[in-house]
Formats: C-alpha cells, structure tokens, sequence
C-alpha cells in the first residue's frame, strides 16, 4: 500500500484489493480438502424450479450403485431438499443461508467435516435457486453446472451471462414440455455457445427420464477423469 | 443482492487499513467492476450506505468503475473487446478466447483525511 499526498491533509492510499479475497482463499482450502480426498466437487446452479433437485435424485439413484456419493444443500430457510435426498440414503448435508441468495466457501468449508473423509467420490452441492449470486463466489468445486429448464424461456442465457460463461456444463431440463411452450431451443442454444462455445449441453427430461443416460454417463467418466488427475478448468 | 456480501468485502479490507494507518474519516472509495460479473452498481451504491453508517466511512464518495471485457484470441494472438454475449474473435471467427479484463472485483483506492 503507498501512500500518495494529494492535498493538506488528504492523501490517496492504493489498495487493488479482490473483494472476494476472503471467499477465495476458504475456496482454495476447499479445493485441496476435495483433492486430497480424490472427491470430484459440483457445483449446481439453477433458478427456483429449473430441476435441480429432481435431476440429483434422478442422477444419483443411478451413480450410487458404482460411487460413493454425497450432497451439500444449499437453501435459504427449509430443509425440504435435503429431506429428499435422505430418502435415497444419500449422505446430506443441509447447509441454511438464512436469508441469503447464495453459498460461499465458509458455508461450505464449516459444513465438510461433517462428512467421513475419505468418503465421497462425487460431492454435488446444490446452491440456492438463483442465476445470478452463485456465479461470483468459488465454493472450491472442479466444476460447474447450470441447470435451466426450457419453460424459462430462451432469452435466459443472453440475461444471465455470467453463469453460462463461468460453467462447464449445462443441463436443459424439462424437454418434454417444450412442444408447450414458445421458446425457441434452437436460438437458446445458440446464446449459450455464443457465451460459451466450450459449454457442454445435456438434453433431458427428469419426467420421461430423456437423455438422463448420456448425462449420467458423461458425469461418471468425469469422476474417472478426476481421479486420473485431469485438471478442471474451474476456479 | 449478493452486493451485500460483496460489500462485506470492501469494509473488511477498508478496516484492516483503518487499523494500518491513522485516518480521521474515509472521504472516497474507488472499486472496479468487471462487467462480467454479476455485481450491479447501484446494488453496490445500497449496500455501501448501509455498511458505511456509524463508521468512518460515513458520507464517502463510492466511485465504482466498470471494466468492459478484453479478450485475447488464442489462435491469432490479437486483442480485442468483447460487446454482450459474443465471446468470438472479430479477426479470425475462432472461439478459444483468453478474458484479459472484465472479471475483476477489486476495492483500487481509498482517499482518507
């Protein structure tokens, strides 16, 4: 820090400070904790009633049988989520924001060792429904993933930028309700690989249980990858 | 209104220089904002007035300055701005891009009496 007299009494210090520093650092933390524990960390991002929850309880059924799983949920006031999950005898964990419209790496960092470490091959931690807080805060994961059902309509990806910049993949929810809507899946999927031409999009339907294989298959061969030593892209 | 959390920040970091340096009031705070973050300004403005009340903080200026997104193309080098949502090189159509500026959320300045 310099200081810089800029009058009598009035001086300028230079500061050039990252605002999410203390956010960083705890995910950093995170980050070595899922590393050292050979757990592949997810960080699901989606608006109130994209799906979410549905898709986990639809995804984990079916990687539990090769993996060791367990999740975080992140919710403002209710335990609803994480009472969903138990039923499948997944280990979770109910992480409450009281108030708050996202998770940060201290919530998430106070919660792990809750966990038995090591324990978890796949950690998919849920955030709380919102498209836009989540995209700024690191929770330490390997990756990202945005679910968005397509009854939000396809203007979404262009509104919500960030998040579709900041992730490595996206699941479109709800396919079978898209002949009853007016959103146009085709420009919705072009905005998303216009922000992020490296994003890798998943069809599905949690209802019908459409393209819920190719989306479970690919997130198996992730946890493979991890443990192979790949290097997610996320930070 | 995660510009609360994100004002968290700012006067975590503002407290610690307080604590450094003998400063009788805080007169202006200048942030930088990439524009490809989710942080809106007059968010940022609110949030300000709330944490600043009863600190030495009180009735300074928050100048936030929003930092348009630069890119580097990796196949042809060149540099460039990126404008909404198309993260494409203008010189060679190619999508692997490198964001030199736009993501930054940093508190650059104080001025203090």
């Amino acid at each position: 820090m310099k200081l810089g007299d800029t009058g009598e009494s009035r001086r300028q210090i230079q500061v050039m400070a990252n605002l999410l520093g203390a956010n960083d650092v705890q995910a950093e933390v995170n980050r070595r904790h899922f590393h050292r524990h050979n757990c592949l960390a997810v960080n699901i991002i989606g608006s109130p009633g994209a799906g979410k929850t549905t898709l986990l309880e639809r995804t984990l059924t079916a990687l539990a049988a090769d993996c060791r799983i367990a999740v975080i949920e992140g919710d403002i006031y209710t335990s609803k989520d994480a009472e969903r999950i138990a039923r499948l005898d997944i280990p979770v964990i109910q992480v409450n924001t009281g108030g708050g419209c996202h998770l940060d790496s201290q919530m998430v960092g106070k919660v792990l060792p809750q966990f038995t470490w090591p324990g978890p091959e796949l950690l998919i931690i849920e955030n709380v429904g919102n498209l836009v807080c989540p995209a700024d805060f690191d929770l330490g994961e390997a990756l990202k993933i945005v679910v968005l059902s397509v009854v939000e309509g396809d203007d979404k990806p262009a509104k919500y930028p960030v998040i579709f910049r900041n992730s490595q993949a996206v699941v479109l929810n709800k396919m079978d309700l898209l002949p009853f809507t007016e959103t146009d899946l085709a420009a919705m999927k072009r905005d998303i690989f216009a922000i992020n031409p490296e994003i890798v999009v998943f069809e599905v339907s949690c209802r019908t249980g459409e393209g819920l294989a190719v989306w479970q298959d690919w997130l198996r061969q992730l946890i493979r990858k991890y443990q192979g030593g790949a290097v997610f892209p996320s930070s | 209104m995660h510009e609360m959390s994100l004002m968290a920040g700012v006067f975590k970091i503002v407290e610690e220089i307080l604590d450094q340096h003998e400063i009788k009031r805080v007169v202006q705070i200048k942030l930088r904002v990439g524009e490809l973050t989710n942080a809106e300004p007059a968010a940022l403005h609110l949030a300000f007035a709330a944490y600043a009340q009863g600190t030495k903080a009180e009735g300074a200026e928050l100048v936030i300055e929003q930092v348009p997104v630069q890119a580097r193309c990796r196949s042809c080098g060149r540099e460039f701005s990126v404008h909404g949502i198309f993260f494409l090189c203008p010189y060679c159509q190619t999508t692997g891009l490198e964001i030199l500026q736009g993501e930054e959320l940093l508190i650059e300045s104080l001025e203090v009496e």
